[in-house]
């Protein structure tokens, strides 16, 4: 016996009761969880329910009958793929480049003194408190004065600017407590500080970096103020959607947005498969 | 590399420049502009002119005062909400999720590829008041028999709430997640109880990660205001709602802009007043 | 409106539009052959532009859905040889004034040749006031004879010298009659007690302004500060009581059709749209307000092509087409008020249901009873900010 196990051993009550409890408390946090899906889920159970909604007039809000006809002809609304063509484009873009930014940030921050860390971390948190519309209107003003045409890059642009917070905040979180001594004994070992940024650092933060790249596309993806100002010609899925409110939301939207989730989990999910594969590849080697 | 090495104190700097450039050419910038939009005096018909017009911010407390604190309050509940119904989930995905992390991190932020507008009415179709949710509340009397959820303000809190979780629950993951569970298993074994060891080695481990979540979530929810509109009463309207009207209705910008201000400064200050409170070195690294 | 049509003016009218007649068609001949596009300064010269840039609210053309065309703009094409560039980047009209202001006010182009704003709302004035919009080439728009009479002299642009309507609505009360008896007044609306915080008002201060001035005898094409605080406390008593749970845009559709709402002050195309068999839309027996959706010209676009445009949509054949689609080819149409004469006697033989949609064609029973807003009061900035303040308590 280890000397845990003859530890547990003298816990009170191990008998049929205290198990039962380890039972229940061992997968409360399961449950929980399931229950917490459920409900951030609901919203889009809806939306993909009325994807096959049968819509009497233009309004997708009331059951109306089934069928497959919003899917068959997804593309049926003429400007729909461009804006969520747009949207992906831009949100993939604006994620990766404001992730890269806002992880450079947070390392300087986390750990090197410097003058001025105080006004940077005001410069991180005000983009964040500035109402999305004086913040599209503002930028919106800076493009005029500069002659800037605009278009995707003015969106492109925009969307960086207010996701590199996000990447900032969610990157540091990591940072903070992050155990520096695997550097330095990686450094002990003769690796160089770029060799071990890459080979230590980079892979244990790797899951701020997901995280904060996730953060990030969903927040551009969804966003509509500050793009309406400074979008130009060019249409967004949001926008269209705002757009298509007023006389009322085809339910091709619906589809798309169930599409580009279903396409993301499938994604998700076969990454997954593969590591599940590969792992058992390599442990009956 | 060498570069670096001899240059050691440039590094940091180096770090924050590609970022903070942007920020300051994109966000500052602007930002300055609406600064001096903010000191002007004039309507649209005539024009605006700068005169030091500190009586604009003096209007925007005055005549606004509730719908400030009304943000306040509405913001800072939905962040209460979104830590304690987050914090289970992203431990749970942290400590149990094993290769699924990724996946359930995609489904955590999965309502944002739904359009804002689409996620809303998904939800004034779920709150309706012949609804499923109004019915059952109303069974078990939390309730009234007349009530009802749409229009009011607890269904705008709920939806900044729902809107915001992803916010909340990613960089609490991203903290959580780092956290080696050795030392969990260490105290336990010191210590009698799970629930012991959590309060003393895990929370205050995940401490960053909480700071970074509130922060991500309060800041960008007061200025909020599509919510309070879709889902509240004219009696839940928040001060997005009037910045955006001064700023589009009412082409008001001096008001606009001084109220942003306005809000801005209050944020921050609640901001100052949090970081007092859990200790400036984990808000800053 | 009243209508200011006199004999002589009639007669005038139709003299110009014979007389200008052949010259669109023969200049279009010219131009569409290819030539060389015009500039894009505001032009009087007579030659179409090689595109035409228009900007429009969502799903307000008609539409070949599966093709996702538009077919009236694919004929226009090919009957002048101009391209037409057609976005769909106008949701709401305080937003897209909000960015189009920024370039206009320094003196630069927005790159659009036509957009389209409400009436109800301060822009179009305001557009006008400020000189950011072009005046119309009347002689390339003959056309504009079939312009609807109760749509010919609103008070904002008397001699439509800058605006010509796209398509209009109307503003009244619906209700859901498995959930209330008829709703058919303001006073009924606001004040019977069955009905306490299940209607909604519109947050559109002409429409909702409009409507309540009528319930209180006074007329919102003229409105003082005496009848707009008599309004304004009609409403506020419905809103501190909680009659009114909210102000709303078009959101009313899925509560009203979800049965939330019992009543709601609502616009008249949506309710057609909502495919729900018992809920009806009726002007408010005191009177109600039309609206409508107008083509304008930004500074800096190409009159003339616009003008053209505009032409050709006021064909009654082409406005026919637009209103309706073309059920044959799977063709969906706009189904609002067609502002153009001529376009109901088309569609009488190709979609008779159509036609006597009073909802897309209003009687002129029902017409008599609209009015057209106040625009002076619409940019009394005074009035606007009251307003504000009472939908945003």
């Amino acid at each position: 016996m280890s000397a845990t196990e003859a530890l547990s051993a003298t816990r009170p009550g191990h008998g049929v009761a205290a198990r039962s409890w380890t039972f229940v408390r061992r997968h409360v946090l399961t449950v929980y969880s399931s229950l917490f899906f459920l409900y951030l889920l609901l919203p889009i159970g809806i939306v993909v329910a009325f994807s096959f909604n049968h819509p009497v007039g233009r309004f997708n809000y009331v059951w109306q009958g089934f069928t497959w006809d919003n899917w068959r002809y997804w593309d049926g609304v003429p400007g729909l793929r461009s804006a969520i063509v747009l949207s992906l484009q831009v949100a993939l873009l604006a994620s990766i480049a404001a992730t890269i930014l806002g992880t450079l940030i947070a390392l300087a921050l986390v750990r090197y003194g410097f003058r001025g860390r105080g006004a940077t971390n005001l410069l991180i948190f005000l983009p964040l408190s500035t109402p999305e519309i004086v913040l599209g209107a503002s930028l919106l003003t800076l493009f005029l004065n500069l002659n800037v045409a605009f278009g995707f890059w003015t969106i492109l642009i925009a969307h960086v600017m207010f996701c590199i917070s996000f990447a900032v905040v969610t990157v540091k979180a990591r940072l903070i407590g992050f155990d520096r001594h695997l550097e330095e004994a990686a450094m002990d070992l003769g690796a160089n500080e770029w060799t071990t940024f890459r080979k230590v650092t980079l892979p244990l933060i790797a899951p701020a970096i997901l995280a904060a790249l996730l953060l990030c596309f969903a927040i551009s993806i969804d966003d509509f103020v500050v793009t309406y100002f400074n979008s130009g010609p060019r249409i967004t899925f949001p926008l269209f959607v705002w757009g298509a409110a007023r006389i009322g939301v085809p339910p091709q939207v619906n589809v798309i947005g169930t599409a580009i989730f279903a396409i993301a989990v499938t994604g998700m999910l076969a990454n997954v498969l593969v590591q599940i594969r590969r792992a058992k590849a390599a442990a009956s080697v | 590399m060498a570069f670096l090495h001899r240059h050691r104190g440039l590094t940091p700097y180096l770090l924050l420049a590609p970022g903070l450039a942007w920020l300051a050419v994109f966000f500052i910038v602007p930002l300055g502009f609406l600064a001096y939009q903010s000191l002007q005096s004039g309507n649209f018909d005539v024009g605006y002119a700068f005169s030091w017009a500190w009586g604009n911010y003096w209007h925007a407390i005055r005549d606004y005062r509730g719908h400030f604190i009304r943000s306040l309050e509405y913001a800072g509940i939905a962040t209460a909400l979104a830590l304690v119904v987050s914090y289970p989930v992203a431990y749970w995905i942290a400590f149990r999720g094993g290769r699924w992390k990724n996946l359930l991190l995609l489904f955590i932020v999965a309502p944002f590829f739904v359009t804002y507008l689409i996620r809303t009415l998904a939800w004034e179709t779920i709150l309706a008041d012949n609804g499923f949710v109004v019915r059952t509340l109303q069974a078990v009397h939390l309730l009234g028999s007349g009530g009802r959820l749409l229009a009011t303000s607890t269904a705008v809190v709920a939806g900044i709430t729902y809107n915001f979780l992803p916010f909340m629950a990613l960089p609490l993951y991203v903290s959580l997640e780092q956290i080696d569970e050795s030392l969990i298993e260490a105290a336990q074994d010191l210590y009698a109880s799970r629930w012991k060891a959590f309060l003393r080695v895990t929370l205050p481990l995940s401490l960053p990660g909480v700071i970074a979540g509130t922060l991500l979530t309060f800041i960008p929810a007061a200025g909020d205001f599509i919510n309070a509109q879709l889902l509240g009463s004219p009696q839940n309207h928040m001060i997005g709602n009037v910045i955006q009207s001064k700023f589009l209705e009412l082409t008001d910008y001096p008001a606009a802009a001084s109220m942003s201000f306005v809000l801005m400064i209050l944020i921050l200050m609640a901001v100052l007043a949090y970081a007092r409170a859990v200790g400036t070195e984990k808000l800053t690294g | 409106m009243t209508d200011l049509y006199t004999r002589r003016k009639l007669l005038e009218r139709a003299a110009a539009g014979g007389a200008v007649l052949t010259v669109p068609g023969f200049l279009a001949a010219c131009g569409g052959s290819g030539k060389k596009a015009a500039a894009t300064a505001a032009s009087s010269s007579h030659k179409l532009a090689k595109t035409l840039r228009f900007s429009n609210w969502t799903l307000y053309m008609d539409t070949n859905n599966k093709k996702h065309t538009h077919p009236t703009l694919l004929q226009f094409q090919q009957k002048y040889g101009v391209q037409v560039q057609y976005t769909e980047d106008i949701n709401d009209n305080a937003s897209f004034f909000g960015k189009i202001q920024g370039p206009l006010s320094r003196g630069q182009s927005i790159d659009r040749d036509l957009i389209v704003m409400t009436d109800n709302s301060r822009y179009p004035s305001l557009l006008i006031k400020k000189g950011w919009v072009e005046k119309l080439d009347k002689n390339a728009i003959p056309n504009i004879k079939n312009l609807q009479p109760a749509l010919q002299h609103p008070n904002w642009d008397p001699n439509r010298d800058y605006s010509l309507p796209w398509q209009s609505g109307m503003t009244g009360i619906a209700f859901n009659d498995k959930l209330s008896d008829p709703v058919l007044s303001i006073d009924d609306l606001f004040g019977n007690p069955k009905l306490k915080g299940k209607i909604t008002c519109l947050n559109e201060m002409a429409d909702a302004l409009s409507l309540v001035m009528l319930s209180n005898g006074d007329d919102p094409s003229n409105v003082t500060d005496k009848t707009f605080n008599r309004a304004i406390a009609k409403i506020k008593k419905a809103v501190d009581s909680k009659q009114i749970r909210q102000f709303t845009g078009n959101d009313y559709a899925p509560p009203l059709a979800k049965g939330d709402l019992a009543a709601a002050m609502s616009w008249s195309g949506d309710i057609a749209q909502i495919g729900n068999k018992h809920i009806h839309w009726n002007l408010a027996t005191d009177g109600g307000d039309i609206w409508t959706d107008n083509m304008l010209i930004p500074k800096g676009a190409n009159v003339y092509t616009a003008s053209v445009y505009m032409n050709f949509a006021y064909d009654p054949k082409i406005a026919a087409q637009i209103e309706g689609g073309d059920p044959k080819t799977g063709d969906t149409g706009v189904y609002y008020i067609c502002p153009v004469v001529g376009a109901r006697e088309v569609l009488l033989k190709k979609q008779p249901a159509i036609a006597k949609n009073a909802l897309i064609f209003p009687t002129k029973k029902m017409l008599d009873n609209v009015h057209i807003f106040d625009a002076k009061a619409l940019n009394n900035q005074k009035y606007l900010t009251v307003w504000q303040n009472l939908i945003s308590a």
